[in-house]
């Protein structure tokens, strides 16, 4: 067993779960202590997360706050967390995510205390996940953050929700029907007695040529749920039929685990088959950020504009894993910290659009600004976020992943810059005709953001533009992880 | 002294059988009176089968094996007729003059089961295996709603006997081509006969035997109409109880055969047919108990990767997903005798509304649905999990990823289940469900039990492997 001093992140995983087993003993009918709990309890995961952030030790680098302990000692399985400069990024980005999730499901009415249930177990499991290095956990994590998402969809959702959690849950089971084959392959093939990442990942373990087929069984499994051109198509479906919250976490955090299990387990343990593979990667990640690009171009649900934007923007974190370089990793793990914050807030503006007016429909909403400027105001601001405007969070992920880009792969790279001034396009004239333009007298009574409503909003936006005005705070952190790691390879 | 002690739990169970012959013949017992003797006696039968769980020795000169394997299977078959028991307060399915009969043939099923944990002579486990099966026909046919009981027992009937005579076939081409009747000596003659066609075909066919217990393809046309047709406590025991005894004999049968290659493919052959027919059969399921019929073919070929892998972790995994199996096959069906009180089929769509009805019966549905698919973090995640260990040691990776596209497709009915049960509304409002306090226990412990060998599985994990190596020494 071994704890470097307080365990932050095993606290992490605690506040989860014990919301969640208080959440459980509530009665049903007490709708507002449940919520009062959830933000108390989802609160304080953000507090230990800020925590843990702030206390990473960047001079060092490396694996900090290792909590380790043996579980299952005859099949060699560990209990072991710690974070690194890959995922500590994820971990702030979930626990801003889940907290602000919180607050803007206030308004929710039927069936809360099930709601937040779900909605805990679903962050427990995205926190495991980050923060486990034992292969066997990191899978137990990934189907736990999984399988809430069906129900989440189903009960709560709107626009064919029970088509669309259905196909979520098995596209994402298909996924991990490809990751525990590899993850056992991996162990078996490694002598049997150890899930450990820090072990596996030494240089020799496993075959070049069993590099190249599990990387690519492990790069398909975790790609769908990363909604990596072509396995994508659950992704807008699954996001235009989630409830806000569940929206918020899904393509802010969720699709986030797909990209990070690729780097994590994927390109960690057979470096070998990332090299191989790296070509492909790379350009399916371009036809991914083109093809969103166009798609989201023709939508005129907004859901559906942000849910293919999505597909093009994860388009971008591929590209940058697939560049094999310093630069690539730091800009893919900051792309993939920015979408996060700027997805939720995406949808957390359109959740409180939709709440009023029961409509996301571009063409009925037009002028919106006239009625509601605040809620309008964070929606143009994460707009302006994915198109990538300098000082706001997105511009410094994709800045470096494109001059990562352009060194390794030229085309690839002009294609995907070429895809990304369509998706400016497409949104400047999403912003144009929803909120600018004659407005709707049908929705002239609704009442804009309250302050009380907004807090969460504002916490994202305010997010936005910190790392925005100050990338250096995130990039000191991923870059420990990224140059320690190129220089590690074979 | 020490035979009687060796022999202690089957003996308590036979005495039970006998209490039960007893109150048979007497005139209309109550029916409450008999329960609480069932659950009485059969709790009895637990405790001497945990006290007798370290018992070593062979009975009835060789032909009668007593070991840690056996003795943990006891268990696990005692544990199983215990739970089926709870669930009998309201046996509504059958006629309340034939429950001093129903439950005498449950105990002699369960009495066939044990002896056939520890059966190492060919003809004793033949024996053994046709008394297990001649209870359940009759439990079958026992149901209120006579004429389809009677086809479906029939049906049960005819095919198992068919299986018989294969299996006897089977056992004649073994004896014949290598003189053994004895496990053991089988386990000498084997590696040296296996070349023999004839001896591959004669240990082909005595699986085939058990094969029919477990409803692995194509010995499973009996089960659909059989559990459609049962009434739910019966269904509930063939799909719990009588499977473990079934694995029990193949896993002791495979760790003799010696694992030849020709052999590893016919099952590997039968493990992908079931799965595949099962899962598929299962998508188009209206009835509950059809649908749970099918799932059983599929999980049938999940247990036979485990047996196939011929190694002692492939046994211990396969002992491990037997408890897996009892714990979430049986909650779902605790969930089906209290929504279908009246003892009559449900369709998954009567489900609807169960979640206000009663949340806790349709979070125990959801986690034993969730189980059966193989989500962690439950148990039967883990019993998957190790089953799949060991295939890939053995090379079975091609396999592996069958099974697992398998339980892709097996998530889209569960799923549809945990739909009814949190999704759908019933038309007409329905009463909120009364369960008796023991019941929520009982419901609730399963959960626990699910989740927690789901997410800290070492005890289990140990006393399989102990077991395991019990058989493979």
């Amino acid at each position: 067993m071994e704890f470097s001093g307080f365990p932050y992140l095993t606290a992490i995983l605690l506040s989860c779960i014990v919301g969640l087993l208080v959440i459980l003993f509530i009665p049903a009918e007490n709708r507002q202590a449940v919520k009062r709990v959830s933000a108390v309890f989802s609160g304080l995961t953000l507090v230990l997360a800020v925590g843990v952030f702030l206390l990473y030790d960047t001079s060092r680098g490396g694996l900090q706050f290792i909590e380790r302990a043996a579980w299952v000692p005859s099949m060699g399985i560990q209990y072991f967390n710690a974070v690194d400069g890959f995922n500590l990024p994820m971990v702030l980005l979930t626990g801003i995510v889940f907290f602000t999730g919180v607050l803007t499901m206030w308004e929710l009415e039927t069936r809360v205390k099930e709601f937040y249930a779900f909605y805990f177990l679903l962050v427990t499991g995205v926190f495991g996940l980050f923060m486990s290095l034992d292969l066997f956990f990191i899978f137990i994590w990934y189907d736990v953050s999984l399988f809430p998402m069906y129900p989440l969809i189903a009960i709560w959702g709107s626009t064919r929700k029970e088509y669309g959690a259905m196909k979520l849950t098995l596209y994402l089971l298909a996924g991990s029907a490809l990751i525990l084959p590899a993850i056992i392959f991996l162990h078996v093939k490694a002598g049997g007695t150890t899930y450990d990442i820090t072990a596996l990942m030494r240089p020799g373990t496993f075959s070049a040529a069993d590099q190249k087929f599990i990387f690519l069984l492990l790069y398909i499994g975790f790609g769908i749920l990363a909604a990596v051109w072509p396995f994508h198509t659950w992704s807008p479906v699954g996001h235009v039929a989630a409830p806000t919250a569940v929206s918020m976490v899904h393509a802010g955090v969720l699709m986030k685990i797909g990209a990070f299990g690729v780097l994590r387990v994927g390109m960690f343990l057979c470096p070998e088959g990332w090299k191989f593979w790296a070509p492909l990667m790379a350009t399916v990640a371009v036809i991914g950020i083109v093809y969103g690009a166009l798609v989201a171009m023709s939508q005129t649900d907004l859901k559906f504009v942000v849910g293919y934007s999505s597909v093009s923007h994860m388009g971008v974190v591929g590209l940058g894993l697939a560049t094999l370089t310093v630069d690539g990793l730091n800009g893919a793990v900051f792309q993939m910290f920015a979408h996060g914050i700027m997805t939720a807030l995406f949808f957390s503006a359109v959740g409180y659009i939709y709440d009023r007016t029961h409509t996301k429909m571009i063409p009925e909403l037009g002028g919106l600004s006239r009625i509601m400027p605040v809620a309008s105001g964070y929606f143009i601001l994460a707009a302006l976020t994915a198109i990538g405007v300098p000082c706001l969070a997105s511009f410094w992920g994709e800045l470096m992943v494109f001059i990562a880009a352009f060194r390794v792969y030229p085309v690839g790279g002009a294609f995907a810059v070429a895809g990304l001034v369509l998706s400016a396009l497409f949104m400047l004239r999403v912003v144009q005709r929803t909120f600018y333009g004659p407005r709707n007298e049908k929705f002239a009574h609704l009442s804009d953001v309250s302050f009380r409503l907004g807090i969460p909003r504002m916490i994202l936006a305010a997010v936005i533009v910190l790392f925005g005005l100050l990338p250096s705070i995130l990039f000191d952190v991923i870059n420990t992880a990224s140059v320690a790691f190129i220089r590690g390879l074979p | 002294m020490t035979a009687w002690t060796l022999f202690a739990p089957e003996l308590t169970v036979f005495a039970a059988a006998l209490l039960f012959l007893g109150l048979s013949l007497g005139k209309r017992p109550n029916p409450r009176a008999v329960f609480l003797a069932a659950l009485g006696t059969i709790a009895l039968a637990i405790l001497v089968s945990l006290a007798s769980l370290k018992a070593e020795g062979v009975l009835f000169g060789r032909s009668y094996q007593v070991d840690l394997f056996s003795q943990v299977i006891k268990v696990l078959l005692a544990l199983g007729l215990f739970l089926v028991v709870c669930i009998c307060s309201d046996l509504n399915g059958v006629a309340s003059r034939h429950h001093p009969e129903f439950y005498l043939l449950l105990f002699t099923c369960t009495l066939a089961m044990m002896l056939l944990a520890s059966a190492v002579h060919l003809l004793s486990a033949y024996v053994a295996l046709e008394l297990s099966s001649y209870s359940l026909y009759v439990l079958v046919s026992l149901r209120r709603t006579r004429e389809q009981a009677v086809a479906a027992a029939l049906k049960f009937f005819i095919v198992g006997i068919v299986s018989s005579a294969v299996m006897l076939f089977g056992l004649a081409l073994l004896y014949g081509t290598t003189g053994a009747v004895y496990l053991s000596e089988l386990l000498q003659a084997l590696p040296a006969a296996a070349e023999q066609p004839l001896v591959q075909i004669g240990l082909l066919l005595t699986l085939g035997g058990f094969f029919f217990k477990l409803a692995v393809f194509p010995f499973h046309i009996w089960a659909p109409d059989t559990y459609e047709s049962a009434a739910h406590q019966v269904t509930a025991y063939i799909a719990t109880a009588s499977k473990i005894g079934a694995i029990a004999i193949l896993v002791r049968m495979a760790s003799v055969s010696g694992g030849s290659p020709y052999l590893v493919h016919v099952l590997v052959a039968l493990s992908i047919l079931s799965m595949t027919v099962g899962n598929l059969a299962s998508i188009a399921q209206k009835d509950l108990k059809r649908l749970f019929a099918y799932s059983s073919i599929a999980q049938a070929g999940y247990v036979l990767i485990g047996i196939l892998s011929m190694s002692a972790e492939g046994f211990a995994a396969s002992i491990f997903y037997t408890l897996a199996l009892l714990v979430m096959k049986f909650t779902c069906f605790l969930v089906l005798v209290v929504v279908a009180s009246d003892g009559a089929n449900i369709d998954v769509s009567q489900l609807a509304g169960l979640h206000r009805r009663s949340p806790l019966l349709a979070m125990a549905l959801m986690m034993a649905v969730f189980s059966l698919a193989g989500i962690p973090p439950t148990i039967g995640f883990t019993g998957k999990f190790l089953i799949f260990n060991a295939a890939i040691e053995r090379g079975q990776l091609p396999l592996v990823l069958i099974a697992m596209a398998n339980v892709v497709i097996s998530l889209y009915y569960y799923l549809l289940v945990v739909r009814a049960a949190y999704l759908l509304e019933p038309e007409a409002e329905l009463p909120k469900l009364q369960l008796p306090p023991a019941l929520k226990l009982l419901a609730g412990a399963l959960v626990a039990v699910m989740v927690i060998a789901g997410i800290y599985p070492r005890l289990i994990l140990e006393i399989s492997g102990l077991a395991a190596a019990a058989l493979v020494k």
